[in-house]
């Protein structure tokens, strides 16, 4: 299918039309709106497609595409076909804001998924707030956010980190050293890491956070060295911290690694050259390999549409349940009105996923995850074991419940924990 | 008129009548806008004469007195970030009126810190250049690893690569400033803005600036302290530029260290230079329109958006050299044999 | 303690390869022909995705990043003879113009070739020593940076086009009247820049992630070595690179990768401001004194 001008509706001979109707001239003219028109429900995803997230985002879109269209044909929500907005954000902030006032007072959507980063969440937030706009944010992050129009519906690093870390402190040993990204996502897992040691008696003996723009880790290879840990934990993100696993491999630092980051959004065990990532172990709610019926099934539904993506990410199953799970409840709502969708997901929904049948927690408005540890082996051929059922227990221990306590708050481990 | 005489000069292109009527015109229509517009449209065309503010601040300095600055940026991001800091912890309407007088004082005091550090150390052309994109980019790396609850200033958070949220409007006589009201300041302050740096341009220290852009050390020699020069229109264009920041952080409500990054530094040098660096106007008209069609490109959703926005500056460059501005400006007077006007590409929305 | 040592000089090493390759090839191309190549990233993106995707097609690696380097060598005298020569002498125009370059590279190499290739592993294995280890192929790579330097010394000093190039530089003009084809100069020094800049994106390609945006995790070390060095390509770069890696290395190993990374980012303003025509600037006014002194 021509992917020049992605429109991603339903038909063919639509997303045609659409793509010739999409140049500058014909977005400039139409100031006046269609918004009187109820007859559709209005999506908008803002997945990146260009820029450093392109890798991570297209695949998000993507999974976006197909829920929509998997919806539409078996009659759209509410007997309503669903239109979809879809510019991209190219991994850019200021873009980000200015597309997100666009999609929320233009073309006023119903529901919005946006953002991969975690500072593409937080550049929109004030006009989430602002509008009171239901919002799915779906990437895998730090936890903590408690706020009364945002459905962060990825696996928290509680849940995470949770699954791997007292695994491999069973497996190796207590002497842990954290390299991590250095900003809030990276010190935040930082900090859950050295919550997770205590509970299960291990130790966190060195600790790094590298900045995002740094490719080159010589001298943190070396400090590893000296520290000699029993294995590594980390939370580097972006493609210049990917670099590390390459050059880990080539100076022969075989320590295993337990992480939240790797494989599982970014691919690395099919693009870096084996063994890079020998013996990582890696927090998961979904990976493409996960082998079970549904997952399978996804699968092969999403390269039937997209025969050429290169993966199917964790972040982008999260996109793809959590529309399918946005139409139940607007079903059982009744109606697209957003405050109704929003007690209705509130009352918790239970979906059957392609990593699983979940639930949706509605105090927090996170999810209850099938957490899986994913590990590759010197070939990169991946295993998984240890399946848990984790929910966002964080966030309950704080005491966030949203329909009675309506708050937009980000709760932090280090306000709860001595660290 | 005796206004005219102040803002008429050889340093400006636009100088006849028929330039001030049309002149006019665009003033008049910019103020008619929200009454046709939706909010979304004109909280979005304010965005981008915010932008067109920072435009200006390097148009002055690069323009007009030869300094290229790559990291006006850096003023952009310090008075955004000191407004946020000031207005989370009093949001009041002094509290945000305060907020803006640090935002664009402590920009300003740093744009003359560090120009006072180049220019009185002998760093020229080029080197300013690549110096001040390296501040910048110290910057960029410094907030960005500013996560930790030790980087809270009272109730401001710096927040890291996530950035700093939760920054109030802008207020006035107790009445916040969003969407029309917002647009209206901003209009009011790039209007005064662009008025008063043309009467800079045609005053006497306005030629001293030129006669600095063309030579540095001819001007020196005729007895003229070429360094305060520079450190002084600098200074300035530093304090413009926080004061754009300023309203960025308004506009968004939201700051992070993407605004000190290469991509976004590289913004205003780009406007500048396809408007025509020495024409005021064409800056903000270049501002406005590139940032509009960049805009609309990525609405589109195409994955050519950024070959295209490329492929122009390039074929910009390459066939204007001087800019838009001043090719119309040329093409006009040509035409007509007398000069008038140029740049309506912000009236075009 | 020995170990210690060793640490750092590998460090060193390290850093002094990346900034050195990193830098080299725009240094030619703005010390000889006063561009600001802000595509100079893209150049790398080309030299590396030629590597990866050769040796992904069946090259051995020497070769495949032979034709890397080949690539971006002819992708550079295309954009000379397309783009470049019209920006001579116009250096800030120049800057706009290559970062719209660099722009539209990025993006076409994107819709080319996708968000990722699949990466070349890094040859040779490693080095051990005690409980430390450190990739042989870092170390190469610190060899490689030295002879690169050697060669762009001999061919600038000891050949035909070496004398013409350092005489069109000079005075552009006057070379010509002497006969100097300068339009050959500026395309052969044009080319050579771009080969150069190849070369670095084929030696780091098993090393460094591909992705469209590599180029960008170069160009910082390199405009801030150019600045740094001045304007003589070979003096200024060497100097610059030794004295940049000196306090990245150092600070890196004592406090972390952050502060080495401001550190160096710090020592470049001061040096700027300290020399502000450069390392070489320093040179130059050195034997201008001494010469005075010797009369």
């Amino acid at each position: 299918m021509n992917n020049l001008f992605s429109t991603g509706r339903s038909s063919t001979r639509r997303a045609f039309l659409a793509a010739g109707a999409t140049g500058i001239t014909a977005t400039a003219g139409c100031t006046g709106s269609a918004r009187q028109d109820a007859d559709v429900v209005r999506i908008g995803v803002l997945e990146d497609r260009s820029g450093g997230f392109a890798l991570n985002g297209t695949s998000k879109w993507q999974t976006s595409v197909l829920a929509i269209e998997e919806l539409n044909e078996a009659g759209g929500i509410l007997g309503k076909e669903i239109e979809l907005f879809d510019p991209d954000p190219q991994s850019d902030n200021q873009r980000y804001q200015e597309l997100t006032r666009r999609l929320i007072q233009r073309e006023e959507v119903d529901a919005l998924w946006a953002g991969y980063s975690s500072a593409a969440r937080e550049t929109i937030r004030p006009l989430i707030n602002q509008y009171e706009q239901l919002y799915f944010y779906t990437t895998q992050y730090e936890g903590g956010v408690c706020d009364s129009t945002i459905f962060p519906v990825g696996a928290t690093a509680r849940q995470q980190l949770g699954a791997v870390v007292p695994h491999l402190i069973e497996e190796y040993g207590p002497r842990i050293y954290t390299i991590a990204a250095d900003y809030n996502f990276g010190q935040i897992s930082g900090d859950w890491v050295r919550i997770l040691a205590e509970e299960n008696g291990a130790e966190v003996i060195g600790e790094e956070f590298i900045p995002l723009d740094v490719s080159q880790f010589g001298s943190t290879i070396n400090r590893i060295q000296e520290a000699d840990p029993d294995f590594v934990m980390s939370m580097l993100v972006g493609q210049n911290h990917t670099s590390f696993y390459n050059q880990r491999a080539s100076a022969g630092l075989d320590i295993p690694i337990g992480s939240s980051t790797t494989m599982a959004q970014g691919y690395e065990h099919r693009r870096l050259n084996p063994p890079a990532l020998a013996d990582m172990y890696v927090g998961v709610n979904y990976m493409e390999e996960v082998d079970t019926e549904a997952s399978n099934a996804f699968v092969e539904r999403f390269y039937d549409r997209w025969p050429d993506a290169p993966y199917l990410n964790q972040e982008a199953q999260n996109n793809y349940f959590s529309i399918h799970m946005y139409a139940e409840a607007a079903e059982r709502a009744g109606t697209t009105d957003q405050e109704a969708v929003i007690e209705e997901l509130e009352k918790g929904v239970e979906i059957e996923a392609p990593e699983g049948t979940i639930e949706l927690d509605g105090d927090t408005h996170h999810m209850n995850h099938h957490m899986r540890i994913g590990h590759a082996d010197s070939n990169h051929d991946l295993s998984f074991g240890n399946e848990q059922y984790i929910g966002a227990g964080f966030l309950q221990e704080v005491g966030c419940s949203l329909p009675d306590d309506p708050e937009t708050t980000q709760y932090l481990p280090a306000e709860v924990y001595d660290l | 008129m005796s206004l005219r005489t102040v803002l008429d000069g050889p340093n400006t292109r636009g100088t006849s009548d028929r330039f001030w009527a049309a002149f006019g015109l665009a003033v008049v229509a910019l103020l008619g806008y929200p009454l046709v517009a939706s909010t979304y449209a004109v909280a979005n065309a304010a965005l981008f004469l915010l932008y067109a503010i920072l435009g200006l601040s390097l148009c002055v300095i690069w323009g007009y007195c030869g300094i290229l600055s790559f990291g006006q940026v850096a003023f952009f991001g310090i008075g955004g970030y000191t407004f946020g800091i000031v207005g989370i912890n009093l949001s009041t309407t002094t509290g945000t009126a305060l907020g803006l007088l640090t935002g664009v004082g402590v920009a300003t005091l740093f744009a003359f810190v560090l120009g006072y550090f180049m220019f009185y150390g002998g760093v020229r052309d080029v080197y300013v250049t690549i110096m001040t994109l390296v501040v910048a980019l110290v910057v960029h790396t410094f907030m960005g690893q500013t996560a930790g609850s030790e980087w809270a200033i009272g109730e401001a958070a710096l927040g890291g690569f996530d950035g700093m949220t939760n920054i109030p409007n802008l207020m006035l006589g107790g009445i916040e400033l969003i969407d029309t009201a917002f647009y209206y300041v901003v209009l009011l302050v790039l209007l005064g803005t662009y008025l008063g740096l043309r009467a800079l341009v045609n005053s006497d220290f306005g030629r001293a600036m030129v006669a600095v852009r063309e030579d540095e050390e001819r001007t020196e020699l005729l007895g003229y302290d070429t360094k305060r020069i520079k450190l002084l229109v600098f200074t300035l264009g530093g304090a413009l530029a926080g004061l754009s920041g300023v309203l960025y952080a308004s506009w968004g409500n939201y700051m992070n260290p993407a605004v000190f990054g290469i991509t976004f530094a590289a913004l205003p040098v780009v406007w500048v230079s396809v408007g025509g660096r020495d024409s005021l106007l064409g800056a903000i008209g270049a501002t406005y329109a590139i940032e509009w069609f960049s805009q609309q490109l990525s609405i589109t959703g195409s994955e050519y958006a950024l070959v295209v926005v490329g492929g122009l500056l390039l074929v910009t460059i390459l066939w204007l050299p001087k800019g838009v501005a001043p090719a119309v400006a040329d093409w006009l007077s040509e035409k007509q044999s007398s000069p008038s006007i140029r740049g309506h590409e912000e009236v075009a929305d | 303690m020995i170990y210690d040592t060793l640490n750092l000089l590998f460090q060193f090493l390290d850093s002094f390869a990346f900034i050195v390759l990193a830098t080299v090839g725009l240094a030619v191309i703005f010390g000889m022909m006063g561009i600001i190549n802000l595509a100079h990233g893209e150049f790398i993106l080309v030299g590396a995705y030629g590597t990866t995707l050769s040796y992904g097609a069946g090259l051995p690696l020497a070769l495949a990043m032979g034709v890397g380097v080949l690539a971006t060598t002819v992708f550079g005298l295309v954009l000379e003879r397309t783009v470049m020569r019209r920006l001579y002498h116009r250096p800030l125009d120049s800057m706009v113009a290559t970062w719209g370059l660099s722009l539209v590279t990025v993006q076409l190499a994107r819709i080319g070739f996708g968000n990722t290739l699949s990466q070349v592993g890094t040859p040779l294995g490693s080095i051990s020593y005690g409980a430390f280890s450190y990739s042989a192929y870092r170390v190469v790579l610190a060899g490689i940076a030295v002879a690169v330097l050697v060669s762009l010394y001999w061919l600038f000093m000891y050949t035909e086009f070496g004398t013409q190039a350092r005489a069109t530089m000079e005075d552009e003009p006057t070379a010509r009247s002497m006969g100097v084809d300068t339009g050959r100069i500026y395309l052969g020094t044009f080319g050579l820049g771009s080969a150069l800049a190849g070369l670095t994106g084929a030696l780091y390609a098993p090393t460094i992630t591909m992705t469209p945006e590599l180029g960008a995790s170069f160009l910082v070390e390199a405009f801030v070595t150019v600045v740094v060095g001045g304007s003589s390509v070979l003096v200024g770069t060497s100097l610059a690179g030794g004295f940049l890696g000196v306090v990245n290395a150092t600070f890196t190993n004592l406090a972390g990768t952050f502060i080495g990374q401001v550190a160096m980012l710090l020592a470049a303003i001061l040096a700027i401001r300290l020399l502000p025509e450069g390392i070489t600037g320093l040179i130059d006014s050195w034997r201008a004194k001494r010469a005075e002194g010797g009369q």
